[in-house]
């Protein structure tokens, strides 16, 4: 991972140990001050003051005192019908963005790994989800969702299925926030899953052509193999931004309705601003954080076990 | 190979689907932007472009304070760029060319910052705002974003710096040159083009917020486009054309801004990732 010509660098060696050689030691501290500075005070100490606050009574009309309570916003939490709902979407919907946003993004590249006329233009069409902010992306969604006048409800009855209310009934309310997700998403994936297919080499595959592979041999063989850590990879990201996600789905549906597509860190927004019992919405804030983290550690795992296989 | 043209009949089947989902949403802002709130509301939308409406627009457009917004955007995006960039740059030169104890820990903390949800924030960022005066403040406003866009710019700019070979600074340092002359007058102008994609990361990351800023800025004056825009939403009589208009124009540089540089940042978010 680290280049021979770096190390070269580091003067911390015994041999060092002059007045010149320790200065040169604390070199690369002067360099991380700021920045670390900065992220523990804007970064670090937020957080942990936050997990702090999840075992005390905070509440918003004081945000700065609260007195310590223990772990009874936690009781409180598992009491809180609203907290398996949202667990239970958090994760539903997290995995529903990993299945459909990653397949589609990497369908998508692969239908656009090979050079055609227009391929540059499709190409930018294509990436527009990913490029517009997530504001204006919710205002045309919303249009296009609005119950009377939308033109999603148009298509519908024109289909003969009738009008749907997308974002305000429990049964549609998440398929449709999972639908503007992976239009946000697919197109993220696309572009680096197309950044992996340029990494297999065409020889492989071409070998295996002649040795009478058909196309979804070639694929399952020797393609696939060579776009799976960044397939991984890729669902890592999807996954962790799945979990931190608010601004789309607070703005479609606000949660709504009845609690039913109020993630956990939606959730944190409704009892802080809506509730003001900002213990408990540090309470939600936690087990959303810990449920990204065990995201991120089982990505690890995998990647160590792969490195493993690989070594052998 | 018999079946080749069957092949690429579904292929290209594919990607008219893909481009009709992808570009729809998009067709479908500016065509409502070109539709007077009269045909919207009560005959139906014309799902075509209107551009014989474009003077009308013009005039609803002009009577939402959509340029205060983009200024005020305008200030954060650029506020939140200096700051990522310049602490981006030397966190990733540190991270790029020294070896220290504590290195792999600034790494772990970096990725952590790309785990935390923003939302977990806004309590406690709103209550040091108190204290600190920054509340109702643009600069507020820049100090909490850049913790999320610092670390991806430091990301984008580390393994940007670690293709560059040492030799080339090392005639410098014999110099006696300091190590900032180093970065500033070496380096970063050979890595110009992750600078710049951690430049347009950082820009849109301040252009495009929308919690922070609706949660610390009280005054109207002080909107950002984003909070601007969200406003309309739930209201009863919106001047949806008039929006459109404006969340289009909120749009078009970051699409074209990231088209630019799309090449750069998948390089650069996933190598940070694969390293965090």
């Amino acid at each position: 991972m680290q280049t021979v010509q770096t190390t070269g660098l580091a003067s911390t060696s015994r041999k060092n140990r002059t007045r010149s050689g320790r200065l040169a030691a604390l070199v690369p501290y002067a360099f991380v001050a700021a920045p670390l500075a900065y992220l523990g005070v804007f970064m670090f100490w937020p957080l942990g003051r936050q997990i702090w606050m999840s075992l005390t009574d905070t509440r918003l009309m004081n945000p700065t005192h609260g007195d310590f309570v223990g772990l009874e916003n936690y009781r409180d939490l598992l009491t809180d019908p609203q907290f398996y709902t949202s667990l239970n979407v958090t994760i539903l919907y997290t995995l529903w963005t990993v299945v459909l946003g990653v397949g589609l993004g990497t369908v998508a590249a692969l239908a656009m790994d090979r050079p055609f006329k227009g391929r540059t233009i499709i190409r930018a069409i294509l990436l527009f989800g990913w490029a517009v902010p997530n504001v204006a992306a919710t205002l045309v969604w919303l249009w296009i969702f609005n119950g009377p006048s939308g033109v999603a409800n148009e298509i519908t009855e024109w289909l003969g299925l009738g009008r749907i209310q997308w974002l305000t009934s429990i049964q549609w309310a998440l398929p449709s926030i999972l639908a503007v997700t992976v239009w946000q998403v697919a197109p993220f994936v696309m572009l680096v899953m197309l950044a992996a297919l340029q990494s297999v080499p065409e020889e492989v595959r071409e070998a295996c052509r002649i040795d009478g592979a058909d196309g979804l041999n070639v694929f399952r063989n020797v393609t696939l193999p060579y776009i799976m850590p960044t397939m991984q990879l890729v669902s890592l990201l999807v996954a962790v931004w799945s979990i931190r996600r608010f601004e789309i789905i607070y703005l479609l549906t606000g949660g709504g309705p009845i609690g039913s597509t109020s993630t956990l860190v939606v959730q944190i927004r409704l009892t802080a601003f809506e509730d003001y019992e900002l213990g408990l919405a540090s309470a939600y804030g936690a087990v959303g954080l810990l449920l990204a983290l065990l995201v991120a550690l089982i990505n690890y795992l995998f990647e160590r076990r792969r490195a493993k296989v690989m070594s052998k | 190979m018999k079946n080749a043209p069957l092949t690429a009949a579904l292929r290209a089947l594919l990607i008219v689907v893909l481009v009709t989902f992808a570009g729809f949403p998009i067709y479908w802002m500016a065509s409502t932007a070109l539709n007077v709130n009269a045909q919207l509301y009560n005959t139906g939308q014309v799902p075509w472009l209107q551009f014989g409406n474009l003077p009308e627009l013009f005039r609803e457009l002009v009577e939402l304070p959509l340029l205060r917004w983009l200024f005020n955007t305008g200030l954060i995006a650029g506020g939140t760029t200096a700051l990522s960039l310049t602490m981006g740059s030397i966190l990733g030169y540190a991270l790029s060319r020294f070896r220290f104890h504590g290195r792999g820990m600034i790494g772990f903390l970096m990725f952590m910052t790309q785990v935390i949800p923003e939302a977990l924030l806004v309590v406690p960022l709103y209550a040091m705002f108190i204290t600190m005066g920054l509340l109702n403040s643009l600069w507020g406003l820049v100090l909490a974003n850049v913790g999320f866009s610092l670390p991806v710019a430091a990301f984008i700019l580390k393994s940007a710096m670690d293709a560059i070979p040492y030799e080339i600074e090392e005639s410098a340092t014999i110099d006696n040159c300091p190590r900032v002359g180093i970065l500033t007058f070496i380096i970063l102008p050979l890595i110009a083009p992750s600078l710049a994609a951690a430049a347009v990361i950082s820009f849109f990351a301040g252009w495009n917020e929308f919690l922070f800023a609706a949660t610390f800025l009280m005054d109207r004056e002080l909107w950002p486009t984003s909070v601007g825009l969200a406003s309309f939403i739930g209201q009863y009589e919106t001047p949806l054309s008039a929006v459109m208009g404006a969340a289009l124009v909120f749009s078009l540089p970051a699409v074209a801004f990231f088209l630019l540089v799309q090449r750069k940042i998948v390089a650069g978010l996933t190598s940070g990732a694969v390293k965090g």
